[in-house]
């Protein structure tokens, strides 16, 4: 709780704990989805990967690791996204994992 | 004198019946036959123990009956008294048999043990029905021990070990044992208190969980009672869609409007989706059983059962726009995350939606 107050502190957005860990980069929670397309075919998307990683780059050796095409899309609530064709979910979480981009309790990884 | 306990046994066995597991329960039928048919000679083995165990009573308790013996009148009189009526003995002549208790205690425990271990190996190896059969035989020599009265304190100790065992789920032998003080349930608690000797751990021990067990009966019977779920039935409607059949049946086994658990399922699949007149659940995309169960199990891990004692009845209501969990059973509460479908990549055709737009 006192962590939490002082990150609020920090962040100078005194409020609710929600405000305060949407904003402190520690509990950034990375939101791993899947979505279907047409027939078999999937997306994966990547939400709230901490800012301070350049995407694209990650994008440049995901979609060398994983085989599959992808860009990184800019959305007014959620900032940069990443989306990967496919079900890469596994994938990514292990690659992140692997490299430290995030923690493994930041991971949530929706969808069947 | 065999039937009488055999009555005396059974109301016991009434009395435990909520501490004990339900495996005991099913046994206890045959094992009340066979002692009545006396059916001694059908196990070597459970008797030889039964033998061992017998004489060690016997060693056990004659020293300390010349002791008492010593003290005079009192304890004559408490002979008389206990061949009289067994009950009254142990309330009566706590103080008086102070020394003997000691005695026999020390004795006692490792008695009990002793005769206990073995017939747990045994029956561990043997089937149901043969379990059963040791447990009378044993039974009976001990009875016949029993008949003597001389001494309603050993007994009183045995129990309480036997209680002990119980708890780890052990022999029912040693509950046969355990018959004619109909009262020890009070006094197997607290032993200690009419005496100058300290509590033992083991002591403490029972009297925790006898009182866990009156206090709380579904905690002892049931093992941990399983979340038992009908599994979702998901079919395919056409080739695009998939219809969850039994949607709102699941809602209501889970105590939960069902707005919250399409919201969670939509925004937890990335599709859309609504209810349809057969209060089925039409969903946008292709998604299998398998798939829908663990999206389910996650749903239920998160919102239905308690984050404190995992129990399945908590109830969910709203309060600031936050949901609380609250749990019926140990009165927790807690928040749980809000359902957010997040980031959601265009899938359609853009062309359409820029038709729409305009």
């Amino acid at each position: 709780m006192s962590v939490s107050q002082d990150i609020s502190l920090n962040y100078s957005a005194p409020g609710s704990d929600i405000f305060v860990n949407e904003s402190s980069n520690a509990d950034k929670k990375v939101h791993i989805r899947i979505q279907q397309r047409n027939g078999r075919k999937t997306l994966t998307t990547i939400q709230g990967i901490d800012e301070c990683y350049d995407l694209k780059r990650i994008l440049k050796v995901c979609k060398k690791e994983f085989a599959c095409n992808g860009t990184v899309v800019e959305h007014a609530e959620y900032g940069q996204v990443i989306q990967l064709q496919g079900d890469q979910r596994t994938k990514i979480n292990d690659f992140m994992l692997k490299l430290g981009i995030c923690k493994k309790a930041q991971v949530q990884v929706h969808g069947f | 004198m065999t039937d009488e306990i055999q009555v005396q046994e059974e109301d016991n066995e009434a009395i435990f019946d909520p501490s004990m597991k339900k495996k005991k329960k099913k046994k206890k039928t045959p094992f009340d036959l066979d002692a009545a048919l006396g059916g001694e000679a059908q196990n070597d083995e459970a008797e030889a123990d039964a033998d061992a165990s017998t004489e060690n009573v016997d060693s056990g308790t004659k020293p300390a009956e010349k002791e008492a013996e010593g003290d005079g009148e009192t304890t004559t009189k408490k002979e008389k008294t206990s061949t009289d009526n067994f009950d009254d003995l142990d309330l009566e002549d706590f103080t008086a048999m102070k020394k003997k208790k000691k005695k026999k205690k020390t004795a006692f425990v490792m008695d009990g043990v002793e005769a206990a271990l073995p017939e747990v190996d045994d029956s561990a190896s043997k089937e149901q029905a043969e379990e059963d059969v040791p447990m009378a035989t044993e039974e009976m020599p001990d009875m016949e021990d029993l008949d003597i009265t001389k001494q309603k304190k050993k007994k009183k100790k045995k129990k309480k070990r036997i209680e002990d065992m119980e708890g780890e789920d052990t022999v029912d032998a040693v509950i046969s044992k355990e018959e004619d003080n109909s009262e020890l349930k009070d006094t197997s608690g607290t032993t200690w208190v009419g005496t100058e000797r300290d509590y033992t751990y083991d002591e403490l021990l029972t009297r925790v969980f006898d009182i866990m067990r009156s206090k709380n009966p579904d905690m002892v019977t049931g093992e941990k009672k399983r979340f038992v779920m009908r599994p979702p039935q998901v079919v395919r409607v056409g080739t695009k869609k998939s219809s969850f059949v039994n949607f709102t049946e699941i809602c209501k086994m889970l105590h939960r409007p069902t707005e919250h658990l399409l919201n969670f399922l939509l925004a937890e699949l990335g599709t859309s989706g609504s209810i349809d007149g057969n209060n089925q659940l039409i969903i946008k995309g292709r998604f299998q059983q398998k798939q829908m169960e663990s999206v389910l199990r996650r749903y239920i891990k998160e919102y239905v059962t308690c984050h404190t004692c995992r129990s399945s009845e908590t109830f969910l209501h709203k309060e600031n726009r936050l949901f609380f969990l609250q749990c019926e059973r140990c009165q927790s509460r807690c928040s749980v995350a809000s359902i957010k479908s997040g980031f959601q990549a265009l899938t359609g055709k853009r062309a359409q939606l820029r038709a729409k737009a305009n």
